[in-house]
């Protein structure tokens, strides 16, 4: 490709934009990191355990979840069970009431019927 | 593939750390990035090693590798430009104005205000000296956008120059002129 010869402004911006020299340390860090056994193992730590807190974070949230819908479901059933044994008992105690109050009806009908006879 | 050219780890280091580490600081305008994504790239280059073919397909793949990392690091974090050349002047313990002509130095900063596409552009003109159909390649971009980001980043270079140089030139003929 035919390029246009560089201006004055732009031989400018080519000395300016010479390279830098690289920091002193800068290889001997690379080779550290670069012997590290766990920089070329077959996971990425950081990534791993963040992979694996996620992963577990999203297990506890649905067990959490599903505990909890359970837990209501179940307060729910006891509920409703103790109310039922609630309208029973109070069933129970007015049928007592009424079958009392039978009786002593039966009862005064019978001694009227007798005090009339007589 | 099969080919003849032996890698040497090392020596790719020792060839291009300078290419690379000034690529991303002049991409991200932060040293100690710049630093952190030189290592990236070389440990990248480290397990691709295989892959590699000849000493200008490394060139190539690093330079490439960098200008990646580089714009995924400026998207990661926005860096201000005053921070970089406090720290140029620290660690390097040269002044930017005495390691380059003054407008040298001045056109550094003003590289660092332009947009991302544009800076990467003239940075691989200027400091690799590529063609644009190599930056093309090199940024997995079209020629023809390559061409525009080239043209308008040295439009907005030169405007924004435009003071500086003005004084840049009456210095020299006032040198002269004495």
């Amino acid at each position: 490709m035919e390029l246009e010869p560089m201006d004055e402004f732009e031989q400018e911006l080519r000395q300016a934009f010479e390279r830098w020299p690289a920091p002193p340390g800068l290889k001997r860090k690379l080779m550290e990191r670069r012997h590290k056994p766990t920089q070329r193992s077959w996971f990425a730590w950081p990534g791993f355990a963040a992979s694996l807190v996620s992963v577990s974070l999203c297990v506890a949230a649905v067990l959490t979840f599903y505990g909890s819908h359970e837990r209501q479901q179940e307060k729910e059933r006891r509920e409703g069970e103790d109310a039922r044994q609630q309208v029973l008992t109070a069933l129970r105690i007015t049928s007592h009431a009424l079958d009392h109050m039978n009786q002593q009806l039966a009862a005064h009908n019978r001694a009227n019927h007798e005090s009339s006879q007589e | 593939m099969a080919h003849d050219w032996q890698p040497d780890f090392e020596q790719l280091v020792d060839e291009h750390q300078s290419m690379i580490f000034s690529l991303a600081l002049r991409m991200t305008g932060d040293r100690g990035l710049a630093e952190e994504i030189a290592q990236d790239v070389f440990l990248e280059l480290d397990r691709s090693l295989s892959k590699i073919e000849s000493a200008a397909h490394a060139c190539f793949w690093l330079r490439r590798v960098a200008m990646s990392r580089s714009a995924d690091a400026l998207r990661r974090c926005k860096v201000r430009r005053v921070d970089l050349w406090v720290e140029i002047d620290e660690s390097h313990g040269v002044r930017v104005e005495e390691r380059i002509s003054p407008l040298g130095a001045r056109l550094e900063q003003l590289l660092e205000t332009l947009p991302e596409p544009q800076r990467a552009a003239l940075v691989l003109r200027y400091q690799e000296d590529l063609t644009p159909d190599e930056i093309a390649i090199t940024l997995d971009a079209p020629v023809a956008t390559v061409k525009s980001h080239l043209q308008r980043g040295l439009k907005l270079l030169r405007a924004k120059a435009a003071n500086h140089l003005k004084d840049y030139v009456r210095q020299k003929e006032f040198v002269r002129g004495a």
